[in-house]
């Protein structure tokens, strides 16, 4: 049975299908724009030519994320706190404790041996620290979001950025600009100022076993690297990152399936 | 000593009042019938207190929460509670207004709207003008110094009690001599005049009422019994404790929680809402209600259950106004007892923007909780004022904790 699992994120709609092998055969990314409903039909759509399907064939569809509940066609919608639990289970079953940073928040979770929440925090107040955090600092400095890690290796001083708020982080990032301070150098503060949030809301968790890493901003090796240095130990950081949550939803789906037809 | 009152003062704050009501915020909840008589009962005690405190010759007593409200009745004053009036009220009144006036006063949104609520009806004139104003310092010393406000702005004399941690003999003996000391302020400088008789006559009523509320937290123990914590969670916050009509308040909340455990409804697992309270029609609460049951933590205190020595009045009065105390440790044998007893596998932990009381004591609530293995949600929130607040904010997390509990 083929079953389908759709994050519907503040920025990007993922999606991804799974066999009942648990492997997944096609995995879709669309941005959101101004409507979920559609982004999530698109990605639904999307996945499903790459792998050569149709609705037909597809047996249970789980959605999460914020566009979760709009989602007409869903057979059940869950939290991405519990998707990127069985996600990330799924790739690596050491790890127990994972961030997720996506558009607009950041999550710590710790899960046990069998993918299961035991435990989470997110973040509240403002998106600093989060994707929109990246993107809004980025453009400041006229960096392609996708080359930030890169820029940042190159850096040979450290600046430190606040991280409270994304408009007055923005403030601050166009004034290092204007003095003339190195590029790689504010890249860098800026990803020490996530990662030592990140850290932050990892720690209430109580960090144990394997770090992993999902999320859109895993993508970026500056944070990866930033957090790595903050938490002093290896992180684990996953293929399509982004994708991960569509990828616990359809393993949630294949559960669901499985005790349906038991 | 403070300006004379103007006549017809009190009429115009009560007009002001009834000048903000506004639309309700959500949908009233459908209570059970055998609650309905205690929920329309405290609807009619809540109009009859704010009726008899906007009248003229009324002598109104400002109070913070927790306040021995036995002494306030046997004063023959009416407590009004800032906070929990500002509460209540919130249900009715066009809070925006009242939180646009406390911000062109310069008052931080970062501050607790629990605190910013009570000043912004003071700042519409449309609480009524206090006689007196008794505060403690405890549990929260900004309303402490919101009732020091509050006196300086009417100009009327301000009484505050100070509360130590420790429960010892000296301790209590400490806070027994301020209560007396207060009473005689009162009388001296106020003419209200509390008898020996007429405080007994209050802790009567107290210890009657009080018998009632337990009798209640007792059922809530080994039945699940909709809707009845919340009207234990509105009595513990009305605190009128000493008044008469407070014996038949509670004597019907009981007679509701019988009725209802005879019929054993089921209902979702138990969680506990630590921290502040919103509104009863607060659509988190309604949210959350579909998917768990959800026990408020202050009415269950310990303190809550005792009832006073009769014989010894303001002895018994302050140890339970210690024992009303943020103490952390106190606070975490209370938390095994009420785990144990009311069977509780959730944390709910409310902690509205700016309170340090729940920032301090959430690293224990936490650990307690990792001990336990009890699921638990740490939400930062403002549940009255809408300009900090989104329901979608919260939700995301909100929905992840029930999936836990499931």
């Amino acid at each position: 049975m083929i079953t389908v699992g759709i994050d519907v994120g503040s920025l990007s709609t993922k999606s991804a299908l799974m066999n009942n092998r648990l492997e997944v055969i096609a995995s879709d990314v669309v941005l959101t724009g101004g409507t979920n409903r559609a982004a999530a039909e698109t990605t639904y759509e999307q996945v499903l030519t790459k792998a050569g399907l149709t609705r037909d064939d597809v047996g249970y569809v789980v959605t999460t994320g914020y566009g979760r509940e709009n989602v007409t066609f869903a057979n059940k919608h869950l939290s991405e706190i519990t998707c990127h639990g069985f996600g990330m289970h799924l790739i690596n079953p050491e790890i127990r404790t994972i961030l997720e940073i996506g558009g607009q928040d950041s999550k710590a979770i710790r899960i046990d041996e069998h993918g299961n929440v035991e435990n989470f925090a997110m973040n509240d107040k403002c998106a600093a620290g989060c994707g929109r955090f990246l993107e809004v600092t980025a453009r400041a400095m006229g960096v392609p979001l996708d080359q930030l890690g890169e820029v940042s290796a190159h850096s040979q001083n450290i600046v430190r950025i606040s991280n409270t708020c994304t408009v007055f982080a923005e403030t601050e990032v166009v004034s290092l600009v204007a003095v003339g301070t190195p590029i790689p150098d504010i890249v860098r503060g800026v990803h020490n100022s996530i990662a030592a949030r990140a850290a932050s809301l990892l720690r209430t968790v109580t960090i144990s076993g394997r770090v992993g890493m999902s999320g859109g901003v895993a993508l970026n090796s500056g944070v990866v690297r930033a957090l790595a240095d903050a938490l002093k130990t290896d992180i684990y950081v996953v293929d399509n990152p982004q994708v991960r949550g569509a990828i616990g939803a359809a393993f949630i789906g294949q559960r669901q399936v499985a005790s349906r037809d038991a | 000593m403070r300006t004379e009152r103007r006549e017809g003062e009190r009429a115009a704050q009560y007009q002001n009042l009834l000048g903000l009501m506004g639309e309700p915020h959500g949908d009233r909840a459908a209570a059970p019938d055998a609650l309905i008589k205690a929920i329309r009962m405290r609807s009619v005690m809540n109009c009859h207190r704010l009726a008899e405190a906007y009248r003229e010759t009324s002598k109104v007593a400002y109070v913070s929460e927790q306040f021995p409200t036995e002494v306030v009745f046997a004063a023959g004053a009416m407590p009004w509670n800032i906070e929990s009036m500002a509460i209540m009220l919130a249900q009715s009144v066009d809070v925006n207004r009242i939180f646009q006036l406390t911000q062109e006063k310069g008052l931080s949104r970062d501050i607790c709207s629990f605190l910013r609520g009570p000043h912004g009806m003071m700042l519409a004139n449309c609480y009524p003008t206090p006689d007196v104003v008794l505060t403690n310092d405890q549990p929260c010393e900004g309303l402490a110094k919101q009732m020091c406000l509050a006196g300086k702005r009417f100009d009327v004399p301000v009484i505050a009690m100070n509360t130590p941690e420790s429960f010892d003999e000296d301790a209590i003996g400490y806070v027994a001599r301020q209560i007396e000391r207060m009473r005689e302020r009162m009388a001296a400088e106020l003419g209200l005049e509390g008898s020996s008789e007429s405080l007994q006559r209050a802790v009567a009523f107290s210890n009657d009422a009080r018998e009632y509320y337990r009798k209640t937290v007792a059922l809530l123990e080994t039945h699940k019994l909709p809707g009845i914590s919340r009207e234990l969670q509105e009595i513990f916050g009305m605190n009128y404790f000493g008044a008469r009509e407070n014996v038949t308040l509670c004597k019907a909340l009981y007679q509701a929680a019988a009725e209802l455990a005879k019929a054993a409804p089921g209902g979702g697992k138990r969680v506990i809402w630590i921290g502040q309270v919103p509104e009863e029609t607060h659509e988190l609460l309604r949210h959350m209600s579909r998917e768990v049951e959800i026990l408020y933590w202050a009415p269950l205190w310990n303190a809550n259950l005792r009832s006073l020595d009769e014989t010894r009045s303001l002895h018994s009065i302050a140890e339970r106004a210690i024992l009303y105390h943020w103490n952390a440790e106190r606070m975490s044998v209370e938390l095994e007892r009420i785990c144990d007893r009311f069977s509780v596998e959730g944390f709910v932990i409310v902690n509205v923007w700016g309170c340090r009381n729940i920032a301090g004591i959430s690293p224990m609530l936490r650990d307690f909780a990792a001990r336990r293995k009890i699921k638990h949600i740490t939400i930062n929130v403002d549940l009255v004022d809408r300009n900090n607040y989104a329901f979608n904010h919260v939700k995301n997390r909100v929905d992840a904790f029930l999936e836990l509990m499931q």
